[in-house]
C-alpha cells in the first residue's frame, strides 16, 4: 500500500482527480455493456421451444425407418410395403389414460378415411410394450377394427417415440410427414391430413 | 366469477397491498430522500409491514385454496388434486411458476421486512432509504408479475372438480417441501446486498460500512444456497433413480451461477474489509450475483432453454428479461459514473498475499461462473448465430470443472496459511508443511484403498492438503483461544472449507470409481456382484390407499441381510411410470438400487441394475459441516480491533448526512 | 524439539515429501484400473449422448423409449466388442443427427465453447498481472513501502493523524 492516501484517505478520494489516475471504470462499464447487449439480442431473438418435448423430429421430411412386425391376427406388417398410400400410426399402449381419452376420436377418424375411399389413409396402431390380452380387451370395450401392429421389432424405437400416445403421418412416398405427441382429436386430424394432401397435389 | 371463491378476491387484495405498499413505499422514501423529510423516512419500515401483509395474506389464500381443493381456481386445477396428501399439498404451491413466482414474493418481501425492521433505527440514513428503495423496487416487480404473467389466482375453466396434481416426481419425497424454500431464501436473500450496493454507489458512500451492514445478509443467503443446491442433489438422487446427485441441468445452473459469484464475494469482501480495496469489484460481484438470479430465472422460466425441470413459457420470460435489462443498465451506468471515484488507493503488494490468493479465488470463480454460463446458453448462442440445434451436456461441464476444481483445491491449501500483505518462502515452507504431509497420506491412503486415475488422486491428495491447512488454522485458533477459536470469520470459514473439502473427495471418488451393472435376479438364486450378493425375495405389486399410485416392487435381500425395494411407480392419474430407487447408505460406500422395466407382481424372476456409488455419504455430511461452519463465521469472531481499520471514511457528497458513521454501528 | 521440527521444515522434509507424493502418484496412476465391466462402459458412453426426444438429459439418466433404444444399442455394440467408444458415439451420431452429442465438437462454431473458457481464464490471469504492475508502480512512484516504511505507517495511523 502506498504511503500517501493512508489515514488522509477521506480527503484524497474525495480530491476531484487523484494523479496520475486514467480513468478506468466507464470503460470497463461500456466493455460489459458491449458483451451485455449482445447476450440481450440473443436471449431476444431465441424462440421459446413449443413447451418441452417437440413436434419436431430428426425423421420429419425424411424417409421412414424400417418398419416390420406381426399384426394382432397375424398377418405380416411391413411399413415400406404400403407406399401409395397415406399411413397413419398410432403408437399406444393399453393402460395409458390419454391413448384411452384419444381412442373415440380415432374410432371417428378411421371411419372417416374410410369414406374417402382410395384416398383415405391407412391407420395403424402399434402397441408399444403390452401384453396380448390387455390390447385385446381394451380394442373389445372400446372398439376400433383397424389393424394393430403387436409383434414389431421396436418400431417405436425406430421413431424416437418418447412417451404413448403418439401418432405420426407417412406420405404415400414412405417420406415421414408428421409427428403428433400425446392426445390427438378427430378434427385435428382430418385437417393434418387434409392439409397435407392439398400440399402435396 | 362471484362465486370466483373468496381465496381469489382475497389473495387478489393481498397482492395489491402488497404491490401497493411496495410502490407508496419506494416513492416516499424518494421523496424523503430529496425532501430531507426526516419525518417521512422515519414512517418508511411501515410500507414494508403493509406489503409483507399483502404477501401474507396472499400466500396465506393460495394455501387455503390448495388445502380446500378450491377447484375455480386455475391454479389449483393445474397442480391440485383431490388426493395429494396434505404435506405435498402445501407444496404444490411451488410445483408450478405462478406458486413459485408467489413464494419468491413472500421471501423477497420477508427480506425487505427484516431490512425495514434491522435498520428501523436509522431510516434517516441515505444509505439505508437508498437501498430501501432498491427492495420495495424489486418487491414491486414481483408484485406485478402476479398481477401479469403469472397470476395464480386467475379464475379456471369452470366445472372442474378435479386435478393432476403436481408432477409425480414432486410428490414423493419429503425434501420437495424444503429444497425450493430453502433454495429461494438463498436466491432472494442476494437482493439485500444488492440493495446496499446499489445504495452505495448511488449516495457514493463507498466506505466500508454498507459493507458490515451486509456482510451476514450475503452469508446467510449464501449458506442458504448452499444447502438448498445440496437437497436438490439429495432430492436428484433419492427420488430420480439415474443415481446421480447432479446433472448440469440448465435450472441447476441456473442455481450454481449465483452461488459461484456468491462464493467469490464472500472471499473478496474481506480483502476490502481488511484492507479497503476491491470496492468496485466487490459491487460488481454482489451485481453480477443479483443479476444472474434473475438472468437464470429468465431462462428457466422461459422456455428458451429446455430442461426437465423448467416450467413455465411465454410472457414472463419477456418480464424477466426487460427487468435482467432494468437492472445491467441502471448497474452498469452507475458504476460507470461512480466507479473511478470509489476506486481505492492502496496497492497490494505481492501475489504472494492473502490478498493475492483472494484474487486468484476470484478470478477462478470467475472463469467457473463463466463456463457454467457459456455452457448454459451456448445453444442459444450456435441456433442464433450458426442455426442449428445443439446441446451441451454434463460431459462438458464435467471436463472443465475438474481442473477448476483442483485449482480450487490449492488455493484452499494454500490460502489459509498466507500472512495479508506478502508472504516469504521460509514461512509458507513452514507453515505448509503438515498439511502437505497430510495431503501425502491422504494420497497414500487413496492408493491403498485402491484409487487410481492421475485426476481423482491429484484431488485426494490436495483435498488432505487443504484440510490440514484448515485443521492447523482451526488448531491454532482453538490452542488460542478456546471455544471462541472456532467463531469469526476466519475460523468459522475454515469449518466451511472443510465441508467443501468433504464434498469434493466425495464428488471426485463417486464420479470417478461408480461401478454398475445390470443384474438378472431369480427367486432362490443368489448372484454376486461388486463384492454384493443379490438374492430376490418377491416381486409385488401394492396400489396405494387412494388408488392414486401403484408400486411395482422387487424385493431384493442385500448380503443376506436387510431388504430392500427398488420400484417402478405409476401415477394412475396421468399414466406416468417414474422409477424409485431404493439405497443402503453407508460411510464408504452406497449401494443403489433400481428396478428395470419388464417384471410383473407376482414374478420369479426380476432384472434390476445396482450400483455402487463411494462416498456419497459424505456429499451430505459435508454439507452439513458447511452449514455449521457459516454458522460459526457468522458469530462475532474475537473482539480485539483489527490492526487496520477500514481505510477510508464515506466519501461525503451528503454533508447533511452525517449521521450515524456506518463503520460503527451494528458492531 | 523445536529446533528439530524447524530443520525437518527445510529441505530434507521437503524433498523426502516430493519423492513420497511422485512415487505413490506414479504408482496410483499408472497402475492398472482393473477390467472394466461392459457396464461402466456402456453407462460412460450413455453419458455421453443426448436423449434425442428430451430436453438435455443424457440417455444414461432418461427413462423414456428413445433412451432405452438408443442404450440397448450401445449394450449391443459394446457386446460385440469390436467398436472403441468414439466410434460407438459416431454411429449414433449418424443414425441420430449431431444434436445427440453432449460434447460439442471442437470444430467450427461449436470450438468456441471449448476456445472461450481458457481465453477467459487467460485473461483474468493476464488482468491480475497488469493489476499488481500497475499496483508495484503505484508503489514504485510514491516511494516503495519497506518495512520500515510500513512500521512508521502503522504508527502514523494509529496516532490518527492525516499524514500526506
Amino acid at each position: 500500500m502506498s504511503a500517501s492516501p493512508v489515514g488522509g484517505a477521506a480527503v484524497d478520494d474525495a480530491a476531484p482527480d487523484a494523479p496520475a489516475r486514467r480513468p478506468l471504470a466507464p470503460w470497463i462499464a461500456l466493455a460489459v455493456a458491449i458483451v451485455m447487449t449482445g447476450l440481450f439480442v440473443v436471449l431476444v431473438d431465441a424462440t421459446p421451444d413449443e413447451g418441452g418435448a417437440t413436434t419436431d423430429s430428426p425423421l420429419l421430411g425424411r424417409p421412414a425407418p424400417e418398419a416390420v412386425g406381426t399384426l394382432l391376427d397375424g398377418r405380416r406388417f411391413d411399413l415400406s410395403q404400403r407406399k401409395g398410400s397415406w399411413v397413419v400410426l398410432n403408437f399406444f399402449r393399453a393402460d395409458c389414460a390419454p391413448c384411452i381419452q384419444e381412442h373415440p376420436d380415432l374410432v371417428e377418424f378411421v371411419a372417416d378415411q374410410d369414406q374417402l375411399g382410395r384416398d383415405g389413409a391407412e391407420f395403424y396402431s402399434v402397441v408399444v410394450n403390452d401384453t396380448r390380452a390387455d390390447v385385446e380387451e381394451f380394442f373389445a370395450e372400446r372398439g376400433g377394427d383397424w389393424p394393430i401392429v403387436f409383434e414389431h421389432d421396436q418400431i417405436d424405437v425406430a421413431f424416437g417415440v418418447a412417451l404413448v400416445p403418439e401418432t405420426w403421418i407417412v406420405d404415400p412416398n414412405g417420406i415421414v410427414r408428421v409427428r403428433i405427441i400425446s392426445r390427438v382429436t378427430n378434427e385435428d386430424l382430418n385437417v393434418t391430413m387434409q392439409q397435407l394432401r392439398e400440399a402435396t397435389g | 366469477m362471484v362465486a370466483a371463491s373468496i381465496n381469489a378476491a382475497l389473495g387478489r387484495a393481498g397482492l395489491m397491498l402488497m404491490l401497493g405498499g411496495a410502490v407508496f413505499g419506494a416513492l416516499a422514501v424518494l421523496y424523503g430522500i430529496r425532501r430531507r423529510d426526516a419525518k417521512l423516512l422515519r414512517q418508511s419500515p411501515r410500507y414494508a409491514w403493509l406489503a409483507l401483509a399483502g404477501i401474507v395474506l396472499a400466500v396465506a389464500m393460495m394455501q387455503r385454496a390448495l388445502i380446500t381443493r378450491d377447484f375455480s381456481l386455475a391454479y389449483v386445477q393445474q397442480v391440485g388434486s383431490a388426493d395429494t396428501p396434505v404435506l405435498f399439498n402445501v407444496a404444490a404451491m411451488w410445483s408450478a411458476l405462478e406458486g413459485s413466482i408467489l413464494l419468491w414474493a413472500l421471501v423477497l418481501t420477508g427480506f425487505t421486512g427484516a431490512v425495514a425492521w434491522r435498520f428501523r433505527r436509522r431510516t434517516d440514513d441515505v444509505l439505508v432509504g437508498w437501498a430501501l428503495i432498491v427492495m420495495f423496487a424489486v418487491t414491486a416487480f414481483f408484485a406485478l408479475l402476479s398481477f401479469g404473467p403469472a397470476d395464480p389466482f386467475a379464475a379456471g375453466a369452470p366445472g372442474v372438480t378435479s386435478g393432476p396434481g403436481p408432477n409425480p416426481l414432486l410428490q414423493n419425497h419429503i425434501l420437495v417441501l424444503f429444497h425450493p424454500p430453502i433454495l429461494y431464501l438463498g436466491y432472494v436473500g442476494f437482493t439485500v446486498p444488492f440493495a446496499f450496493a446499489i445504495a452505495a454507489l448511488v449516495t457514493g458512500r463507498l466506505g466500508e460500512g454498507w459493507l458490515m451492514e451486509t456482510r451476514r445478509w450475503a452469508l446467510f443467503s449464501w449458506a442458504f444456497l448452499t444447502i438448498g443446491i445440496l437437497l436438490g442433489g439429495w432430492w436428484s438422487y433419492e427420488v430420480l433413480g439415474w443415481s446421480g446427485v447432479w446433472a448440469w441441468d440448465p435450472v441447476e445452473n441456473a442455481s450454481l451461477l449465483p452461488w459461484l459469484t456468491g462464493t467469490a464475494y464472500i472471499h473478496s469482501v474481506l480483502v476490502q474489509e481488511r484492507r479497503g480495496m476491491l470496492r468496485v469489484w466487490n459491487l460488481t460481484l454482489l451485481v453480477a450475483t443479483f443479476a444472474l438470479t434473475i438472468l437464470g430465472t429468465f431462462l428457466t422460466r422461459s422456455g428458451v432453454i429446455n430442461s426437465v425441470h423448467a416450467f413455465g413459457d411465454g410472457p414472463v420470460g419477456a418480464w424477466f428479461l426487460t427487468f435482467f435489462a432494468a437492472i445491467m443498465i441502471v448497474s452498469l451506468g452507475l458504476i460507470a459514473w461512480r466507479g473511478d471515484r470509489l476506486r481505492s488507493p492502496g496497492a497490494i503488494d505481492s501475489p504472494l498475499s492473502r490478498e493475492g490468493a483472494f484474487l486468484a479465488n476470484n478470478v477462478i470463480f470467475t472463469v467457473f461462473a463463466f463456463v457454467v454460463l457459456l455452457g448454459t446458453i451456448f445453444p442459444l448462442l450456435v441456433e442464433a448465430l450458426d442455426d442449428r440445434r445443439t446441446v451441451v451436456g454434463a460431459p462438458y461441464f464435467d471436463r472443465l470443472s475438474m481442473p477448476i476444481g483442483l485449482v480450487l483445491l490449492f488455493l484452499m491449501a494454500v490460502a489459509p496459511v498466507l500472512p495479508w500483505r506478502k508472504a516469504s518462502t521460509e514461512l509458507l515452507r513452514d507453515r505448509l508443511f503438515w498439511p502437505a504431509w497430510l495431503g501425502a497420506g491422504a494420497l497414500f491412503v487413496a492408493v491403498f484403498a485402491g484409487a487410481t486415475g492421475w485426476a481423482p488422486l491429484v484431488a485426494f491428495g490436495l483435498a488432505g492438503f487443504a484440510a490440514g491447512a484448515a485443521l492447523r488454522q482451526v488448531v491454532l485458533a482453538t490452542r488460542r483461544q478456546g471455544w471462541r477459536g472456532l467463531v469469526g470469520r476466519a475460523n468459522g470459514g475454515m469449518i466451511v472449507h472443510l465441508g467443501v473439502i468433504m464434498i469434493a473427495v466425495a464428488l471426485a471418488s463417486s464420479n470417478s470409481f461408480t461401478h454398475s451393472a445390470t443384474l438378472p435376479l431369480a427367486e432362490g438364486d443368489v448372484v454376486e456382484w461388486g463384492g454384493h450378493t443379490f438374492e430376490l425375495a418377491s416381486v409385488t405389486e401394492r396400489v396405494n390407499d387412494r388408488g392414486s399410485e401403484s408400486v411395482l416392487a422387487a424385493n431384493v435381500i442385500l448380503d443376506g441381510g436387510r431388504t430392500y425395494s427398488p420400484a417402478i411407480t405409476t401415477y394412475l392419474n396421468i399414466g406416468q411410470a417414474v422409477g424409485t430407487p431404493s439405497v443402503r447408505t453407508g460411510l464408504t460406500k452406497d449401494v443403489y438400487l433400481t428396478l428395470e422395466a419388464g417384471a410383473q407382481a407376482g414374478d420369479s424372476e426380476a432384472t434390476i441394475r445396482a450400483f455402487v456409488k463411494p462416498m456419497i455419504l459424505w456429499l451430505w455430511l459435508g454439507g452439513f459441516v458447511m452449514a455449521v461452519g457459516t454458522l460459526l463465521a457468522a458469530f462475532p469472531g474475537s473482539r480485539r480491533r483489527r490492526a487496520t481499520d477500514p481505510v477510508s471514511a464515506p466519501i461525503d457528497t451528503t454533508p447533511d448526512h452525517a449521521s450515524a458513521d456506518p463503520v460503527e454501528v451494528g458492531r | 524439539m523445536r529446533a528439530w521440527n524447524q530443520r525437518l521444515k527445510r529441505w530434507p522434509g521437503w524433498a523426502a515429501l516430493l519423492v513420497v507424493v511422485v512415487v505413490v502418484l506414479a504408482v496410483g496412476a499408472t497402475r492398472s484400473t482393473g477390467p472394466q465391466t461392459q457396464e461402466d462402459r456402456i453407462d460412460a458412453i450413455a453419458r455421453r449422448v443426448a436423449c434425442p426426444v428430451c430436453d438435455g438429459e443424457s440417455v444414461y439418466e432418461s427413462r423414456n423409449n428413445a433412451s432405452v433404444a438408443i442404450r440397448n444399442e450401445i449394450t449391443d455394440l459394446v457386446r460385440e466388442n469390436r467398436s472403441s467408444d468414439d466410434q460407438i458415439v459416431g454411429f449414433i451420431e449418424n443414425r441420430y443427427g449431431a444434436e445427440v452429442l453432449l460434447v460439442p465438437r471442437a470444430s467450427g462454431f461449436d470450438a468456441l465453447v471449448w476456445v472461450l473458457p481458457a481465453v477467459a481464464f487467460v485473461a483474468g490471469v493476464a488482468g491480475l498481472a497488469v493489476a499488481f504492475q500497475r499496483w508495484k508502480l503505484q508503489a514504485a512512484a510514491t516511494g516503495a513501502p519497506t518495512d520500515a516504511d510500513r512500521a512508521l505507517v502503522d504508527a502514523a495511523r494509529r496516532a490518527d493523524g492525516a499524514e500526506p
